[in-house]
């Protein structure tokens, strides 16, 4: 990264320009305060927000869940995605009806998960995990696909057995894509969480918000808009620390 | 009497590396129609010969050396490496190097060398001073921590041969190693070739396009047609050893070039 520096005191400059014209068009009454509070209005009142132990257990739920939702989608699609792309007639059948499940949107089928878990942590888990895996498994088709015939034909010809050929070939040729696509996966994750408590739930911080929404607390609504781009913030850099550490090892 | 089982196998002859192909085809079933990529190859290399394939481009060269690689099994004929049938890859008996960007990005250049021996679980210290006598015979001492991507075209082709050559088989197979490079480099990388085979005594089957560097390298040149692959001509290149830059511009360097292109314009 050349001229860092510069890119980082850039970057800074706009979100403090965001904030700025924030507050600006909140105090001077252009946009009307009472729909877009003051964006230190909002900072104070997620301060206060925080000390709430009720707020902290739904974030604590919200936390919980995705990162549930996570493990289980994860390997279960990269599974999934592997014997799809290992097996032509696999391959040929489910491919294009994984197009086609991908396409819809998944929160159509928000209702069917309430009516099969009921409202409550495995709901959102469910549609969680529902959101993601579909992403995971396209994912990993792809990094499949990525491998090289030629790195496949050295093994051979040095004798790998399967195993070792996927260990030694198979993993680290898929990585950079797979590592990206975990980071996407987590986007979507997390979108399919937030969903389900917002539709319906008793706890977890996207459940408050919505409450706030309703009962247009705009102030409390707004800070909740920051604690869960902060989420999303914390489990993507998350997966990049992982991400950077690997290439670092790949090349 | 000792049981048979308990015998350790034999190391090879030291003059071991014979290749017999005998009566080979090769026809590729497509859903539309059957190719038949090569039809009744003979030949035989003896222990330590450099021999070069050349013909056009599609007549079954690379198929020929997969096959002989134990990569490919023929549909007709036999392939004996050592007198032995090769059903399945033998590191033993045969490596191989194939043409650029065979190398592991994510790994060095020495832990690519020793990806062969880490496949048979050889202990660290052990690969790692294998790997260093390969790279050193090809020239690359000091660069074995490496990443591929740090190494010039010419330099990672010499950590394939490095890699193919680390568990001292008899036989070297090279697909077009050199194609990918740039003139100079390949003429440097013909010398150092030669320079290596001459060291090891290994048998060494070559496939190249460049009629030049055929004559140059081999003791011998098999000429083969186009699709369905046969051989038209086996010439046995007469210039003394060590090849000179000199020998290019000479009169039996140029006849049998000529008489190589005629082949090949033929069947082209
Ligand atoms: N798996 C396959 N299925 C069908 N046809 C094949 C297959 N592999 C090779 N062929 C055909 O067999 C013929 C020989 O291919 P091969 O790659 O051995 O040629 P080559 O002499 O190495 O060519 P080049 O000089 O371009 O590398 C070609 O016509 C090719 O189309
Ligand atoms: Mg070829």
């Amino acid at each position: 990264m050349a001229g860092s520096l510069g890119i980082k005191v850039a970057r800074i400059v706009i979100v403090v320009a965001v904030f700025a014209a924030w507050e600006l068009l909140s105090r001077t009454g252009m946009v009307n305060p009472r729909l877009l509070p003051s964006a230190s209005d909002t900072l104070a009142t997620l301060w206060e927000l925080l000390q709430r132990s009720s707020v902290r257990n739904d974030l604590a739920v919200t936390a919980s869940e995705v990162l549930i939702a996570f493990i289980l989608a994860v390997p279960v699609g990269a599974v999934i995605g592997f014997a799809i792309a290992e097996n032509r007639y696999f391959a040929e059948v489910a491919k294009p009806l994984l197009f086609f499940a991908f396409s819809i949107p998944k929160s159509i089928f928000l209702p069917m998960f309430i009516l099969v878990f009921g409202v409550g942590f495995s709901q959102k888990v469910g549609f969680g995990f529902f959101s993601t895996i579909f992403i995971v498994i396209m994912s990993t088709t792809t990094a499949v696909e990525s491998v090289k015939v030629d790195h496949l034909t050295v093994a051979r010809s040095y004798g790998a057995t399967p195993l070792q050929t996927a260990w030694r070939v198979y993993l680290p040729s898929m990585l950079p894509v797979l590592l990206e696509a975990l980071r996407i996966s987590m986007i979507f994750n997390l979108t399919g969480v937030i969903l389900a408590e917002m539709y319906a739930s008793r706890d977890g911080i996207g459940h408050q918000i919505a409450t706030w929404g309703e009962n247009f607390q705009m102030k409390q609504l707004l800070a909740g808009v920051v604690m869960i781009a902060a989420i999303a913030m914390t489990f993507n850099e998350l997966v990049r620390s992982v991400e950077t550490r690997c290439s670092h090892w790949r090349t | 009497m000792q049981p048979l089982a308990n015998i350790t196998p034999l190391k090879p002859a030291p003059r071991a590396g014979a290749i017999k192909v005998g009566n080979v085809g090769q026809v590729f079933k497509t859903s539309t129609q059957d190719v038949v990529a090569l039809s009744d190859i003979s030949l035989e290399v003896k222990p330590g010969r450099f021999v070069v394939l050349v013909g056009p481009s599609g007549c079954g060269k690379s198929t020929l050396l997969m096959m002989m690689a134990g990569l490919r099994q023929q549909t007709s004929g036999t392939i004996l490496i050592n007198d032995a049938p090769i059903p399945e890859p033998d590191p033993n008996r045969v490596g191989v190097v194939f043409q650029e960007a065979s190398l592991f990005p994510w790994l060095t250049a020495e832990e690519n060398v020793e990806f062969p021996l880490a496949l048979r679980g050889v202990a660290k210290a052990e690969r790692r001073a294998k790997a260093e006598d390969a790279l050193k015979l090809v020239g690359l001492e000091g660069f074995g921590k490496r990443h591929p991507h740090e190494l010039s075209g010419g330099m990672k082709q010499r950590v394939s041969i490095a890699r193919g050559l680390v568990q001292d088989p008899p036989v070297l197979l090279m697909d077009e190693p050199f194609a990918a490079l740039d003139e100079q480099t390949r003429m440097t990388m013909g010398d150092e070739l030669l320079r290596i085979w001459a060291a090891t005594g290994k048998t060494v089957v070559f496939v190249t396009h460049s009629l030049t560097e055929a004559v140059y390298l081999a003791d011998e040149v098999i000429v083969m047609s186009a699709r369905p692959g046969r051989i038209v001509d086996q010439l046995t290149i007469p210039l003394p050893r060590p090849r000179t830059y000199e020998m290019l511009s000479g009169d039996t360097f140029g006849t049998l070039r000529d008489r190589i292109w005629r082949h090949i314009r033929k069947s082209a």
